[in-house]
């Protein structure tokens, strides 16, 4: 591909997120509504927004929740997920559950276990790790069923034993379809902590975005809207780049991101 | 798989939910939680019996499942025109891809507040909320399913006569349709989530909205019954699509 | 077991008198120039010229890689060649169409259609009615041996009979030029051998002109009229071998006579040093 070429293709999603907020813009001012406010408008009021420091804290408290579950979710998940693949027993112990757990929103589980543990942060911790591990496990699910038998037949030739071979066989060979369930497990973190901050309404981004729209401070509603998707945008963009690098071998699946709520 | 083993895994599977119960049931039972807040599940469940076979429950079922099928199916169309447009023409393909990739990741639920504004707090707000949601899995497997079709396969209907905008109808789309079936099956756990969500975070019906007014008067068992509820009728929807699944694809291997 | 219907005596025609031999494909020096990634050019055929006569069975044969495929994709107008041209009866080919049918290694059968359906889809897409082009398709069914499997979907067929269903798929619309990408190539000898024995008997019968890609010299030469030997990079065509054997032909006297081994022969030869100057190069 040429340079020009290359540059336009990374350049595109710049281009995307212009053309959307000036498609924004006109259909303000097109509508005329009191209650929607220019893109301009929201723009100006982010730093209203990330200069207090309440809610700043705030936004970052939640981002520490986030990062913890996600991390934590990912731990138990991933052999788990591998271990299911791998031997059938395991599997058969865990679908039905999983797939009874799987329709159920995990952010409306914040009232009942806010009943249980309070509002404190392990609440909102838990519910951000259960909204994480499903699409991982399931991910690592399919790619460790999805390795080739010869494969392990050789690790067992070579004299590697079952655990020997989960770890240094099926998780790399894994690795592509572990990462892409990472990478939704990611969004999902975001998504997760924004709608369970909407529910309980304590503090956080969704707190400010619900309170804002109570109060009729129309801008600050947008203004946090734009924050959060620029939130998902980036940690999505950062956690593609981690990608590419660590399965650099593997034939990309998706350039383009899924994303389950 | 012989009847043996598939009856063998049956109940291996079962014996993760039963052990689940019976937790549930000795934590109540040894006074490890006061029932007011972990009722226990034969009582939960009586309830939910209960519940289900009164008019105003069955409404709020209603309501849910109107919002979720018709964001659902707004998702579906949409995901399925572009991913194939996309496929199919360049320059689509140019303009759709960047917008993809920046909506995509973008947590959707965010812009609830923002179609409160627009459409109001009705069902617009939460089908429009929905279907954007459910989208994306669905968009982008098309996308995928169709820009791998086979391209012999094309050329085999080419060669047959077929004109090239009847090639999308009668080679792209069906070659791509396990693909997309795959789509739509996330698509609608998606749907479930979200439309319990939206109606949890402002509504006045539906089963999200039933577990906000029993979380306000602490009513412990009143929480649990929407939650079941939800969770009984994703798997009841899965089984439905699995169904259509099997008979579309019943030509293609490995369906 | 299914029986194929054995080569019975009626699809044994007598040798009609050759017509006057008229050109039904013209290739005019063809060259087809694809860009790698790497952004160098890369020649896949150069200057290519070639006749092609009306009823005649040419097979194309060459080392790995010399532009066989791409020759076969310009002719059925799926690629369209970077100098040159193609034409069919005197037309310039600008795309696919009916007048001209490929038949892929791979089948390229439509997995969401059963046998019928496959067969039935080029007379449906011609705009024949569905009960005669139902009809139709029966008989054809029926002639390649597939008898009682008209509503199989192909993921319950052999890859031979899946070859006979994409063959019948494409007489189906009766092209005048049947255009086969080693058709055969997937499979296992012994169906090979039947399966060339069954191509022959239709096209003794209705004489229909066929380009055949392959990489065996047996097979081209049991088969052929013509044999078309390609160099490597760049695609060029390095001999016309015209086989002059007795038709109908058949396989256990054929492989007893001197001039068919000849030809093997010979042609084997050629094959290797025409690969070898590939390697060279
Ligand atoms: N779409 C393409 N883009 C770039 N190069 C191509 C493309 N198609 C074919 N080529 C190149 O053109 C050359 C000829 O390819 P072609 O498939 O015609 O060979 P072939 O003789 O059919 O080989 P084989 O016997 O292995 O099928 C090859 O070197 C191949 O790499
Ligand atoms: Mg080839």
């Amino acid at each position: 591909m040429t340079a020009p070429a290359a540059l336009a293709r990374r350049a595109a999603p710049v281009f995307a997120c212009i053309g959307l907020l000036a498609v924004w813009q006109v259909a303000s001012l097109v509508l005329k509504n009191d209650s929607f406010p220019t893109a301009i408008e929201a723009i100006r009021a982010i730093p209203d927004i990330l200069g207090d420091k309440e809610s700043l804290i705030n936004i970052l408290a939640s981002l520490r929740r986030m990062a913890l579950g996600f991390g934590v979710a990912v731990l138990v998940s991933i052999p788990l997920g591998l271990l299911m693949g791998r031997s059938r027993a395991v599997a058969a112990f865990f679908n039905p559950l999983l797939m009874v757990i799987y329709p159920v929103p995990k952010a409306a589980l914040m009232p009942i276990i806010m009943l249980w543990l309070g509002v404190g942060d392990i609440t909102k911790t838990l519910v951000i790790f259960l909204g994480v591990s499903l699409p991982v496990i399931y991910h690592s699910f399919e790619g460790a069923k999805a390795v080739e038998e010869k494969m392990l037949w050789s690790g067992a030739a070579m004299g590697l034993s079952p655990g020997q071979r989960l770890v240094r066989i099926v998780l790399p060979a894994a690795l592509p379809e572990i990462l892409t369930g990472c990478r939704t497990g990611l969004v999902l973190a975001l998504i997760t902590m924004i709608t369970s901050e909407m529910i309980a309404r304590q503090s956080g981004a969704g707190n400010i975005l619900f309170n804002a729209l109570d109060m009729g401070q129309y801008d600050t509603v947008f203004a946090m809207i734009i924050i959060v998707g620029a939130m998902g945008i980036c940690l999505d963009a950062i956690f593609e780049r981690v990608r590419a690098r660590l399965v650099r071998w593997s034939e990309p699946q998706f350039d383009m991101p899924l994303s389950f709520s | 798989m012989t009847s043996q083993l598939r009856s063998t895994s049956i109940m291996l599977g079962l014996a993760p939910i039963v052990l689940v119960i019976a937790l549930w049931q000795s934590l109540v039972s040894f006074g490890f939680a006061p029932a007011v807040l972990l009722p226990p599940p034969g009582y939960v469940f009586s309830r939910l019996l209960q519940q289900l076979m009164t008019w105003t429950f069955q409404q709020e079922i209603a309501a849910t499942l109107i919002r979720l099928f018709a964001g659902f199916a707004i998702a579906v169309v949409l995901g399925v025109s572009i991913g194939i447009a996309a496929a199919a023409s360049p320059g689509i393909n140019a303009v759709v891809r960047p917008i993809v990739r920046v909506l995509a990741p973008l947590p959707k639920v965010a812009l609830y507040p923002a179609l409160l504004l627009l459409l109001g707090f009705g069902h617009g707000s939460k089908i429009t909320l929905v279907a954007a949601d459910a989208l994306f899995p669905i968009l982008l497997s098309t996308y995928y399913g169709a820009s791998t079709v086979e391209q012999k396969l094309i050329w085999s209907a080419m060669a047959a006569g077929t004109p090239r905008y009847e090639i999308l109808f009668k080679v792209v789309l069906p070659a791509a349709m396990p693909s997309i079936l795959t789509g739509c099956r996330i698509g609608l756990v998606i749907s479930c989530i979200v439309v319990f969500l939206a109606e949890m975070i402002t509504s006045t019906d539906g089963l999200g909205h039933v577990l906000v007014t029993a979380a306000r008067t602490f009513q412990a068992v009143d929480m649990f019954v929407p939650l079941i509820t939800i969770s009984l009728l994703g798997l009841i929807l899965n089984v439905l699509l699995g169904a259509v699944r099997s008979y579309l694809l019943r030509g293609f291997p490995e369906a | 077991m299914k029986v194929v219907p054995s080569r019975s005596s009626e699809w044994v025609k007598p040798v009609m008198p050759k017509k006057p031999a008229s050109a039904i494909i013209e290739i005019e020096r063809v060259s087809q120039v694809f860009q790698t990634s790497a952004r160098k050019d890369h020649v896949a055929l150069s200057d290519i010229s070639l006749t092609i006569e009306e009823g005649a069975f040419v097979s194309i044969l060459g080392p790995s890689g010399c532009g066989k495929s791409t020759l076969l994709y310009v002719v059925g107008g799926f690629v369209n060649p970077t100098s040159g041209s193609a034409k069919i009866k005197g037309r310039t080919i600008t795309g696919p169409g009916p007048d001209r049918g490929p038949v892929f290694q791979e089948f390229a059968l439509f997995p969401w259609k059963t046998v019928l359906g496959n067969v039935m889809y080029g007379p449906r897409q011609q705009g024949v009615r569905t009960t005669e082009a139902e009809a139709q398709s029966r008989a054809l069914i029926e002639m390649v041996g597939l008898k009682g499997y008209e509503n199989f979907y192909p993921k319950e067929l052999s890859g031979g009979m899946k070859q006979r269903v994409a063959l019948a798929r494409t007489l189906a619309y009766h092209p005048e030029v049947l255009l086969m990408d080693e058709p055969f190539g997937a499979l296992d000898a012994h169906t090979r051998t039947r399966l060339q024995n069954d191509l022959l008997n239709i096209w003794e019968r209705d004489r229909k002109t066929v380009l055949f890609v392959t990489h065996s010299v047996d097979e081209a030469v049991f088969l052929s009229d013509k044999v078309v030997m390609m160099s490597k990079s760049p695609g060029r065509i390095r001999e016309v071998i015209d086989i002059d054997l007795p038709r109908p032909r058949r396989r256990s006297e054929l492989l007893l006579d001197p001039r068919y081994q000849k030809y093997v022969v010979d042609i084997e030869r050629m094959f290797d040093e025409v690969d070898e100057t590939g390697a060279l190069l």
